[in-house]
């Protein structure tokens, strides 16, 4: 038996194993040892296996995930999406769908400091449908945008999605980040113009609320200024290369602490409760990468990327049909998986690919971070709608059928960041040559 | 098995005490690094202490998350099991699992036995790699534990 035809194999396996309920990071581990046993010696595999753990675990660059992931964490424990709602809401409350938008811009604020996008989602729903239901918005609206709010914070840094691509392919993070916020805030600009059309079509989805006065909406402005200040002394040092990726989580949640104490948003109990919180959350997607390791090194041995690449790119398509291909394959086994899991699963198969076909590996984050977005909004596994059912428990028929005019918008915005990428690529190239 | 699965829990909780210390002395001891390369007086080391923690703050709060099933798995293909073949299938998924971590913190003590005997240390402040490598190894079998937890509780009826 030939390395690649055990490396496909290998591959089937893990997609198996996976339908069988194990932990995904585990599946790829056994995989990757057994493969790699099966190709060199059993020693090796075991010393393979002890190693790649061992170097995943104890590595600087990746103590980035629980750093970022405790800035949210602190943000979501302390209570400032409400604030941050609170304030959208005194500037665009008063017009037909005005909470609902203020969900959008109080969520694009609030991604800027927090980068899970199913605690968005939770935070949003809990403090935005209840507030929507008292003015008799239609469920189909307010549940349909915060499950799909949540998703921006795929692409508005500091993304936990993008840091895990920017470490499978050892991209610049700073990059990534950059990249990503043009396109998030074009994301957002068309969920807005969405609720003004759907609301203007049928004024009964989302009734006006009270308008605020000029006062109050002064009174509103240093909540927004705090954490934009925060967002910019994070990816200002980032970019200008003042912090690494790690100082810059590390500043990021040390100054959203230190925000949330200052306001008594958070004591000691609080900080425990995002510390534990952030500990899970940083363990299931760092097991997801150790696990990635040791498979792709299993699938290294047996050349498949290599081989991959080099039988992709001859085949007799446009390299853009071939994206388009790729992309729904992220979609297609995002939808069934998990979209983190499967794009550290598949990542180091596809990249080869997309950096022989001469795609910017940058762009292609962006491409595959959208792919995300919409994969956490559709079913089977859409963990976003999941989380907003809990919590308002509005049916799902609801939940998707208010999710379904975000989620073109979000198709929309992939056509527009596929045609044209200077949209990711305009912000890195100018501030981080 | 009551009073095992509780000690097994508290040392998973313990574990996970420790990785949050270790996730906070993380944030303190850069933002210190920080500001204090602003006065030309980093502290030297950051970047080995950081990775060494890194390697706690993982490794020590996979027991907990493995008791909370808090890692990520597939289940939509399970749910349209009947029950037996549900726990046939958790029973399989937490022996393959026991196999893996078993090997894993083996391994991980066989490597930590390398590190001392060769005398590794880190560059700048020569601290020896050994200590963490033992402590994941140890970690790992704390993982197994946990796992025969597991098994207990699907014999039990007791898991979903």
């Amino acid at each position: 038996m030939s390395d690649v035809t055990i490396g496909i194999l290998g591959l089937v396996a893990v997609l198996l194993l996976f339908l069988t309920g194990i932990e995904l990071g585990f599946a790829m581990a056994l995989v990757g040892v057994v493969g790699f046993a099966f190709i060199r010696s059993t020693p090796a595999a075991l010393n393979l296996l002890a190693k790649d753990v061992f170097d995943v675990f104890s590595s600087y660059g990746f103590t980035v995930i629980p750093l970022f992931v405790l800035m949210g964490q602190i943000a979501f424990n302390a209570g400032i999406a409400k604030r941050l709602y609170d304030a959208a809401y005194r500037f665009v409350g008063h017009i037909p769908g005005g909470l609902a938008m203020a969900t959008v811009v109080g969520a694009t604020v609030f991604k800027a400091i927090c980068g899970s996008s199913p605690a968005t989602a939770a935070t949003f729903a809990s403090v935005a449908v209840p507030e929507m239901d008292r003015y008799n918005y239609d469920r189909k609206l307010s549940t349909g945008i915060v499950a799909t709010v949540g998703t921006l914070g795929i692409l508005i840094p500091p993304s936990v999605t993008l840091i895990v691509f920017g470490i499978i392919t050892e991209q610049s993070i700073g990059k990534l980040f950059l990249a990503g916020i043009l396109p998030g805030l074009i994301a957002a600009f068309f969920f807005l113009v969405i609720i003004f059309g759907w609301c203007r079509m049928d004024p009964r989805l989302g009734p006006p609320g009270e308008r605020s006065t000029w006062r109050q909406r002064a009174a509103a402005v240093p909540e927004v200024a705090w954490i934009v200040g925060i967002f910019l002394l994070v990816i200002g040092g980032l970019m200008k290369g003042f912090f690494t990726p790690t100082e810059a989580g590390s500043v990021g949640s040390f100054a959203v602490l230190l925000y949330a104490v200052s306001r008594r948003d958070m004591g000691l109990r609080g900080f425990l409760k995002s510390v534990t919180e952030s500990l899970r959350t940083a363990c299931m997607v760092l097991i997801l990468i150790a696990g990635s390791t040791i498979l792709g090194h299993f699938l290294a041995v047996t050349r498949i990327p290599m081989h991959a690449a080099d039988w992709i790119v001859t085949l007799p398509f446009h390299p853009n049909v071939i994206m388009v291909l790729i992309g729904f394959i992220y979609l297609l086994g995002g939808s069934f998986i998990d979209d983190l899991a499967f794009m550290v699963l598949a990542t180091p198969i596809f990249y080869p690919v997309i950096v022989k076909l001469g795609y910017d590996p940058i762009w292609f984050g962006m491409i595959i971070a959208i792919t995300v977005m919409i994969g956490v909004v559709i079913p089977p596994v859409a963990i976003n709608v999941f989380v907003v059912k809990a919590i308002t428990k509005a049916p799902f028929g609801v939940i998707y059928s208010g999710v379904l005019p975000f989620l073109l918008s979000l198709l929309v915005c992939a056509v527009l960041l596929f045609a044209f990428p200077q949209i990711a690529l305009f912000l890195p190239s100018a501030f981080m040559r | 098995m009551g009073g095992f699965a509780k000690a097994v829990k508290d040392l998973s909780r313990f574990t996970n005490l420790l990785a949050g210390i270790s996730l906070s002395f993380i944030m303190f001891l850069t933002v210190l690094d920080v500001i204090l390369r602003q006065f030309r007086k980093p502290i030297v080391g950051t970047y080995e202490l950081v990775g060494f923690a890194g390697a706690v703050v993982i490794g020590f709060a996979v027991p907990l998350t493995s008791w909370d099933r808090a890692q990520i798995y597939v289940d939509f293909f399970l749910e349209k099991l009947p029950k037996a073949w549900r726990n046939f299938m958790h029973l399989l998924t937490r022996g393959l699992s026991i196999a893996l971590f078993g090997a894993l913190g083996w391994n991980l003590i066989r490597i930590a036995m390398d590190y001392q005997r060769t005398g590794e240390v880190s560059a700048t402040l020569q601290l020896p790699f050994y200590p963490v490598a033992y402590a994941l190894g140890v970690v790992c079998f704390l993982q197994c534990l946990v796992l025969a937890c597991h098994v207990y509780d699907i014999l039990g009826g007791k898991y979903e």
